[in-house]
């Protein structure tokens, strides 16, 4: 009797799990047929492609549009994920071992932060950055990212320390050394983790990031590549490029995904200790 | 070492060499960024091309392709020039966008010789569509103006007006349809303002300062849209119809009449030449009898950026472009209609558009949409209110109609 | 205070000081410029009509019915992709949690979803759905444009937020679910409980500190929606958002008053979310947020 509810359970949960990596996987594998389809084939409503074609990626790659969008994602993306992390990682820290006032007044900003819309700044910032001439640059984007990135970064870093074994830290302390070379030596080697976990959630959601980048990039120069697939142009007046955007939405979606399935403990660990304690 | 030495002399040399060429093409032949929407056909790359070469290496204009949706193109001109871009020198305008770009000051006026270049020979209505204010912005470079295509297989003489071809085509049964542009778009508006010039109405007064809209020719207007909407004629997907589903829907054969621009002419040609064989055209409907239609013209105008700098390059440049020899190229390659009046009796422009009188005399009667800064809220103000066209009631939305453009010219609605 | 204590403070601070400065001067400082805007008529195609006209432009836009049409649009795509992504959210974090083989297969891939652009998840489910080069229609046998219309087109766009966002959803449910205990669950079963009454019972109200921080979050998540709207319908057939009439107002129509003026009733929407959360539920509320 046992044996057999026990072997019913997992065969229900075993189909449980195949119905959820459907369910995440369906769209990506579709875009990704989408983009290996010939485009004579594009209409045959078909989720497989007959035939295989690698055109479209060649297509993208051979556009001046592509690579520096790509360029600009990557080189925007990563600096700012630097720029929230580390500024985050002394902010986190100060809060989580220091006693100052403020601190609290601190997290609770940066999350309030973190949760109201961008499109509310989008225009004032447009204006500014017209008359400073960072519209269309790559600084000019990066600003505008920390208002999401540092409260992310500040977040998560500070729910990992307070889980950190401090004793280390008060050791060295009493061991002569300063809180900032204690910081330095002991923690920052403690806490690689979850710096590495911040970095992560940062690079994603900068990555992700498509109304700032439509509303103060215009040309190569600094658009990332969702602003680049929203406005593709296509060669032809009328016809929608379904197969480049799908074969540019492939490349731009295989970083995030392998950093994913590689990380998934950290990711996992990262969203949910802003919400949850422990 | 010896050889380490020569290689790295060497390494220098070449970098020196590099450096040098690359700096010294970017001085001597200043390049001039032409914005224009993507043109498939390539006339507008060989005007460039071979304008550049005419120059005697004073600037070589570098086509770059905006989309090929123009409120999308809008938004995209518009945010780069308030933010002071100086990468625009050249921007291909569609013909509503004058008013809005000369007032911001994103635009230079044209004057003296270019000026005199760029009006000489145009047909009156492209003209106009490029003056704001007593005041040339832009060359005229290529207009357009919608036809009636009908099939001559199963009508034998084109209808006269919107009411008599509702009735014709109903009375034709399923391959009666009439294709025309209903989704919520710019050509939603132009559709509007178009039937109500023809019952003699406009949306403002002559001074483009104040809302006209006369209720009588207003209701009419109204009235008709909801007819045909609600007409067994219209196609059901007319909500969401531009002007290439439009064509589609007409190649595949079961539709009888269809208000479209030029551009249907070639493509049924290449696409569908049984249709194409009994392809008919004649002057838009009427509204009222008796009384010819009035379209709104649409089309191309070259204008300078305020902020490229090279402005005089660039009117040179520009009034290349707008010759009439590569008027006459986009004619043939492009399909897109000259702004010079003397093409349209060349013979090989009138092989390539047997309706090209009909054409001109559409362009003799053609209306502007309203001049005025304003012009993009006000078109997003009519076309929202009379989006989808089949639940028009012409009482109630008379008043709305007139609310939203109103709150549209006070600049003050959200749109 | 002692030496130490003073130390220590300003060491506190100084470490804030960067992050601190950064977040004003790009979120306060913006927030501010907006408020002051709107009370000013500057209209960047209209430079030098730049005046100040009070409260005129927030008259506007609450006696317009676009905003009130957007502002529901926005409430519609919010209450409903939320709840339906709790109702998922459970029998995923259920399924994950369970899980006994390819435990870190099953996780990854439902990040998957969570870490896709969002541009592309509404591009993939906008081809997926197109009559012409989708599968949908094929295998559904129907013939709609679902795009066209507004309820089919807000179904796609809220199918594309429920796939993208309730793996989140599972994740914050799923770290609530370890903090069941066991033995209490084993006790119930052996008081003859079945599933559902646990479920109920037991699970539900352990939980209730994690699913409303999960809910808070989606829903202020759920309320700016715009990548999903942008690329889907553009704010046609009536589904426009405020976050996409923030965006036409300021980015399109170069409205900077006007659109200042609606980033701060979006900001006051948000605010009255919050609050009304907070109210609603503070204790459990601050039970489970990480504020120690």
């Amino acid at each position: 009797m046992m044996m057999r509810n026990d072997l019913m359970g997992r065969i229900f949960w075993g189909m449980g799990n195949l119905i959820v990596m459907a369910y995440a996987l369906l769209p990506v594998l579709w875009i990704v047929s989408l983009s290996l389809k010939q485009s004579s084939h594009l209409n045959d409503q078909r989720f497989f492609p007959q035939t295989i074609s690698f055109e479209n990626y060649r297509i993208i790659f051979s556009d001046m549009q592509f690579p520096a969008a790509l360029w600009n994602s990557i080189g925007i993306a990563v600096i700012s994920t630097l720029l929230a992390v580390t500024l985050g990682m002394f902010a986190a820290y100060a809060i989580v071992r220091l006693e100052f006032p403020g601190r609290r007044l601190i997290l609770a900003g940066a999350l309030a932060t973190a949760m109201f819309p961008s499109v509310v700044i989008i225009g004032p910032i447009f204006n500014m950055w017209r008359t400073v001439g960072l519209f269309d640059t790559w600084l000019g984007l990066i600003l505008p990212y920390m208002t999401f990135a540092l409260p992310l970064a500040i977040w998560i870093l500070s729910a990992f320390f307070r889980e950190m074994p401090w004793d280390l830290d008060k050791a060295a302390r009493v061991d002569g050394a300063t809180p900032l070379q204690a910081f330095i030596w002991v923690i920052v080697p403690l806490a690689a983790p979850a710096v590495f976990t911040a970095a992560i959630l940062v690079f994603i959601f900068a990555w992700n990031d498509f109304l700032f980048a439509i509303s103060l990039t215009s040309t190569n120069n600094a658009r990332t590549v969702p602003a680049v697939i929203a406005f593709f142009t296509g060669s032809s007046r009328f016809e929608l490029p379904t197969g480049l955007i799908a074969a540019a939405s492939v490349v731009i979606t295989v970083p995030v995904m392998i950093i994913v399935l590689i990380f998934q403990r950290l990711i996992v660990a990262g969203l949910t200790s802003g919400a949850v304690k422990g | 070492m010896i050889r380490i030495r020569l290689t790295l002399v060497l390494w220098i040399t070449v970098s020196i060499i590099l450096y040098g060429c690359s700096s010294h093409r970017k001085e001597a032949i200043p390049t001039l960024n032409w914005y224009v929407a993507g043109e498939p056909s390539g006339a507008f790359f060989m005007a460039a091309k071979r304008c550049s070469e005419d120059s005697g290496q004073a600037y070589k204009i570098e086509q770059v392709p905006l989309p090929a949706d123009t409120d999308q193109q809008r938004e995209q001109l518009v945010r780069r020039l308030a933010a002071g871009d100086n990468a625009i020198d050249i921007i291909g305008m569609d013909v509503i966008w004058t008013a809005e770009f000369a007032q911001a000051g994103w635009i230079l006026p044209w004057t003296g010789k270019t000026a005199e270049q760029a009006k000489a020979g145009r047909l009156d209505a492209p003209l106009q569509s490029a003056i704001y204010q007593n005041q040339l912005w832009a060359a005229p470079f290529t207009t357009n103006i919608q036809l009636l295509w009908y099939r001559t297989d199963r009508v034998n003489t084109a209808p006269a007006t919107w009411d008599e071809m509702i009735l014709l085509a109903e009375s034709l049964g399923e391959i009666g349809t009439i294709q025309a542009q209903g989704e919520r778009y710019e050509g939603l508006t132009a559709f509007f303002v178009s039937l109500l010039a023809s019952n003699g109405g406009s949306v403002l007064d002559v001074s483009g300062k104040h809302i006209s809209l006369a209720q009588q020719p207003t209701l009419q207007t109204l009235s008709t849209m909801a007819r045909f909407a609600n007409s067994s004629a219209a196609d059901w997907a007319l909500a969401t119809a531009r002007e290439d589903q439009a064509r589609l829907a007409f190649e595949s054969g079961h539709s009888s009449f269809m208000v479209n621009y030029p551009f249907v002419w070639p493509s049924a040609q290449r696409n569908a030449p049984e249709i194409a064989k009994h392809l008919g055209w004649a002057r838009w409907p009427a509204t009222i009898e008796g009384k010819p239609s009035r379209f709104v013209i649409g089309g191309l105008n070259l204008g300078v950026s305020a902020y490229t700098p090279y402005p005089q390059l660039a009117f040179h440049a520009a009034a290349c472009l707008t010759a009439a020899k590569h008027q006459r190229m986009a004619a043939e390659l492009g399909g897109l209609l000259p702004t010079i009046a003397a093409l349209y009796d060349e013979p090989e422009i009138r092989v390539t558009y047997p309706f090209a009188d009909v054409l001109r005399s559409s362009l003799s009667d053609a209306v502007q949409r309203p001049q005025t800064p304003l012009y993009n809220d006000i078109s997003l103000a009519i076309s929202r209110t009379l989006h989808p066209m089949r639940d028009i009631e012409p009482q109630k939305d008379f008043i709305r109609l007139r609310r939203a453009i109103e709150r549209a010219l006070n600049s003050e609605g959200l749109l | 205070m002692n030496q130490k204590q003073s130390n220590e403070r300003r060491l506190g601070w100084l470490l804030c000081a960067p992050a601190v400065t950064a977040l004003l001067v790009v979120t306060a400082y913006p927030i501010l410029y907006a408020l002051w805007l709107s009370l000013f008529r500057y209209d960047l195609r209209f430079p030098d009509q730049r005046a100040f006209i009070g409260l005129d432009n927030y008259v506007s836009i609450l006696t317009s019915e676009v905003w009130w049409h957007a502002l529901g649009n926005t409430l519609i795509l919010t209450i409903i992709s939320v709840s339906l992504e709790l109702l998922l959210g459970f029998p995923l974090a259920l399924i994950m949690h369970h899980t006994l083989f390819w435990r870190r297969a099953v996780r990854a891939t439902t990040l998957i979803p969570y870490a896709i652009i969002t541009v592309v998840a509404a591009l993939a489910w906008k081809f997926a759905f197109d009559p012409t080069i989708g599968f949908v229609n094929a295998l559904l046998g129907t013939e709609q444009a679902w795009l066209t219309q507004r309820w089919s087109a807000f179904l796609v766009i809220i199918l594309t937020e429920i796939w993208k966002t309730t793996p989140f959803m599972a994740l914050l449910l799923m770290a609530g679910l370890t903090l069941v205990p066991h033995d209490l669950i084993q006790a119930a079963r052996v008081d003859g409980a079945n599933a559902w009454q646990r479920f109920i019972k037991i699970i539900v109200p352990i939980m209730k500190p994690a699913i409303l921080v999960a809910v808070l979050f989606r829903t202020l998540d759920a309320f700016r929606i715009f990548d999903t709207v942008f690329i889907q319908t553009r704010g046609a057939q009536g589904t426009e958002t405020v976050s996409l009439l923030g965006y036409n107002t300021f980015i399109v129509s170069l409205n900077l008053g006007l659109g200042s003026a609606v980033s701060v009733l979006i900001f006051i929407g948000v605010l009255i979310i919050s609050v009304l959360f907070i109210k609603g539920f503070g204790a459990s509320l601050t039970k489970g947020g990480n504020a120690e």
